[in-house]
């Protein structure tokens, strides 16, 4: 007898077949035992797979719980207003601040594209930093455009927009050019460059006593306590010290981050320095601009071009052929000076000038006011602008990492553990980042995570946000109204920072709490046990044939 | 084996909210509320059948509810006909457009469909492998299928759809909605331990 096929016989219980075809089939399983047990076997599928579906009752999630679709709605219009004030603040800050700064940079004899590079980025500084730049440009670029992608294209996985940034991150760290490679490094307890000894190229020089006596043709970076440079640089020298001296002479910069500084040698171009206290002595020359943050500097000696300086005290007695521009407390001029240039002092007391100084013309003195920020209004604008950059910067990364957001805002509310990472990681993580700068082949790391701790500062903000904001508007686990809550918290955040004096305890306890919470989210993420709990990809792959799944035995 | 068999949503007696579905379709807020209510976990359900993971279900299930209130797709339903119907309808594409999207196991797919399996399994073994098997079980092994396989279990053994419904969703003819059922079966079989021989064709 021919048996009935298969899938006859399921589209006979699934009522396809045509009446004629289905009385067939019904007359044939009169006679065939098989071909009734397949159509019975069939319907037990039919039946078992119905059942399977439907009888486990998973609770409907909690996100899901709430109807979230109006207050999305409600919150559309912000997000337009927020994009139009970052957007202003972004042009505002560049026109206002960035541009005049550029300006001001580039009459005291600073030639540079941009202010970014001039300060920190240009000349002498190690030259890694240059690809770091270029690194950032590209981090910037492919989080702009993860982002544009992640939001105007709603379909896309986020994933992918993340995995597209970690790709340009690679792609940027691989293109990273081996510049620094060139160069010699030496480190030890005393380290130098000995007085009949000539380096070709670059040096680096890490110790507790650091000194150049002899002559180096590239640049010199030096990392120590105290650094003297008796000998020549000819190129720029970059120093990170207690102490640094330059007696010798140095063709290029000098980029200086030291306590004290003394400068009894020449400089040939520029000065840029961070210190406490810097003389430039009556035998030092600088060649170039003086540009400066300190607390008292002396010159005696003397400055090819302008003198830019942000500090408590100057005091003046020798001779500057530029203009000078000081914002400080205090501005003493000796009768020995020469100043070739205007002077503009903006500081809290009136000059003291001695009337044999010989100035090309007298100070021009603007006493700086100290009225309380808040009592004007534009810091209210500012803050505005802020607070929709806050919301852009927290929408963006919402957008790229909305788990990691979720666990985030989910972790602060384990309050001390988020407290007490939060200070561990406010004060560690820098001084880490600080001492992984102190081997060469730790400097991009510690800048790195620098960076990242950095900006961990303000996503800390945006968590703490969304946790105030899930307070008043209850909880969610989606994105979207996560961000919303975000805003609104943020909103509330932000009021309670500008409050005066308390203003800024919250705001401290609000980057602790926050920088905790991140910090545990990104702790729990390296746990293996709850690594095993995510689903890793969509699919398992089917077994072959004839294998047994979960232990059941074959009938 | 025995479980109470739960109401489904689409179960004749129930009655469907009309009056919301008219106050939705005019825009009402608050009707949208309802109908969430109603069948946001029946939706739920079926996207966790159809969706790899929990996570994937619950974002599907937000967009699928979203996307008809945004659009207000409501307006393209027919109120003579059956709203569960037409719900489980925009649920299935919405699903369907995820998983192609995602392209996994597409490719094995997508080329043997006009391969009719026109075997005989031992029906003997087939009996006794379904009546052994318990719903468990079958949940595990419908996580193990292809995409489509599942997909179209799914709509059929869950949301009780029609062929025509079916072959719609997944963009086949309609003349091959029944081949991918049973290939649909046979992957399960296979899944569930004891393909071999039942989906390679036994004796009879």
């Amino acid at each position: 007898m021919q048996h009935l096929d298969e899938m006859t016989c399921l589209m006979y219980i699934e009522r396809q077949l045509d009446h004629a075809r289905a009385q067939d089939v019904s007359a044939h399983t009169q006679d065939c035992a098989a071909c009734r047990t397949l159509l019975r076997a069939l319907e037990r599928e039919s039946r078992l797979l119905t059942r399977a579906m439907l009888e486990e009752e998973e609770a409907l999630p909690a996100r899901l719980a709430q109807f979230q679709e109006r207050a999305r709605r409600s919150m559309q219009w912000i997000w337009t207003v927020a994009f139009g004030l970052a957007a202003t603040g972004v042009y505002a800050l560049y026109s206002n601040y960035i541009r005049p700064w550029q300006d001001q940079l580039e009459t005291a004899g600073f030639g540079g594209s941009n202010l970014l590079s001039l300060l920190i980025f240009q000349g002498a500084l190690w030259k890694g930093w240059e690809s770091m730049i270029k690194l950032l440009e590209v981090l910037a670029l492919v989080t702009l455009s993860g982002f544009a992608v992640a939001f105007f294209r709603k379909r896309v996985r986020r994933g992918s927009a993340l995995a597209l940034m970690l790709a340009g991150f690679c792609a940027a760290m691989l293109l990273q050019p081996a510049s620094a490679m060139a160069s010699e490094t030496r480190r030890g307890e005393s380290v130098g460059v000995a007085p009949d000894e000539t380096i070709k190229g670059d040096i680096f020089l890490f110790g507790e006593r650091v000194r150049i006596e002899g002559t180096v043709e590239g640049d010199v970076f030096l990392f120590g306590h105290d650094a003297t440079v008796n000998g020549h640089v000819k190129g720029d020298v970059f120093a990170f010290a207690q102490q640094l001296q330059v007696n010798g002479q140095v063709d290029g910069n000098v980029r200086a981050f030291t306590n004290t500084m003394a400068i009894r040698g020449t400089v040939g171009k520029n000065v840029l320095t961070f210190d406490e206290v810097v003389n430039l002595e009556s035998t030092g020359k600088v060649n170039g601009s003086l540009t400066i943050f300190v607390e008292n500097l002396n010159l005696d000696g003397s400055l090819g071009r302008d003198l830019l300086i942000f500090g408590k005290h100057l005091t003046l007695s020798g001779t500057v052929d530029g203009a000078i521009q000081m914002k400080g407390n205090l501005l003493t001029i000796n009768s020995s000076a020469k100043v070739a240039g205007p002077i503009r002092f903006e500081g809290d007391k009136e000059p003291e000038v001695s009337p044999q100084a010989k100035l090309a013309s007298p100070v021009d003195y603007r006493k700086m006011e100290h009225r309380p920020e808040y009592m004007e209004g534009h810091y209210y604008v500012w803050q505005v602008i802020w607070l929709a950059a806050f919301v852009l910067f927290g929408l963006v990364l919402f957008q790229l990492m909305p788990k990691f957001a979720a666990e985030a805002v989910g972790n602060s509310e384990r309050y001390g553990a988020s407290f007490g990472l939060g200070v561990l990681v406010l004060f560690g993580v820098p001084i880490a980042a600080l001492i992984a700068c102190v081997t060469v082949v730790g400097l991009f790391v510690g800048i790195s995570t620098f960076f990242l701790w950095y900006a961990a500062l303000y996503f800390a903000q945006v968590i703490v946000g969304a946790v105030v904001g899930q307070w008043l508007m209850g909880r969610t686990r989606e994105t979207w109204p996560l961000i919303g809550r975000m805003a609104v918290g943020l909103v509330i955040v932000r009021l309670a920072t500008v409050i005066p004096e308390a203003g800024n305890w919250i705001k401290f306890g609000v980057i602790l709490w926050g920088l905790g919470a991140i910090s545990l989210a990104l702790y729990d993420r390296f746990q293996p046990t709850l690594a095993a709990n995510t689903p890793s990809a969509p699919y398992t792959p089917s077994l072959p044939p004839n294998t047994t799944v979960g232990g059941i035995q074959p009938a | 084996m025995d479980a109470p068999r739960p109401e489904r949503m689409s179960a004749p007696g129930k009655t469907e909210p009309t009056e919301a579905i008219a106050r939705a379709r005019a825009g009402d807020a608050d009707a949208w509320g309802v109908l969430y209510q109603e069948y946001a976990s029946a939706i739920f359900r079926f996207c966790r059948r159809a969706l790899p993971t929990r996570e994937d279900a619950e974002d599907a299930t937000m967009d699928i509810f979203a996307k008809l209130m945004r659009d207000n797709r409501l307006l393209q339903y027919d109120q003579s006909r059956s709203f569960t119907a037409w719900l489980y309808k925009v649920a299935a594409n919405h699903c369907w457009d995820v998983l192609r999207r995602r392209k996994t196991r597409q490719d094995k797919e997508t080329d043997d469909l006009e391969n009719v399996p026109l075997e005989h399994p031992d029906p003997n073994q087939l009996d006794r492998l379904i009546e052994q098997r318990t719903s468990e079980e079958v949940r595990r092994a419908l996580d193990k299928l292809g995409a489509r396989a599942r997909m179209a279990l799914v709509m059929r053994y869950y949301s009780d759809m029609t062929y025509d419904e079916i072959a719609d969703a997944l963009g086949v003819r309609r003349a091959f909605v029944g081949v991918v059922l049973l290939r649909a079966r046979h992957e399960l079989r296979q899944a569930l331990g004891q393909g071999g021989a039942l989906a390679a064709g036994g004796t009879s």
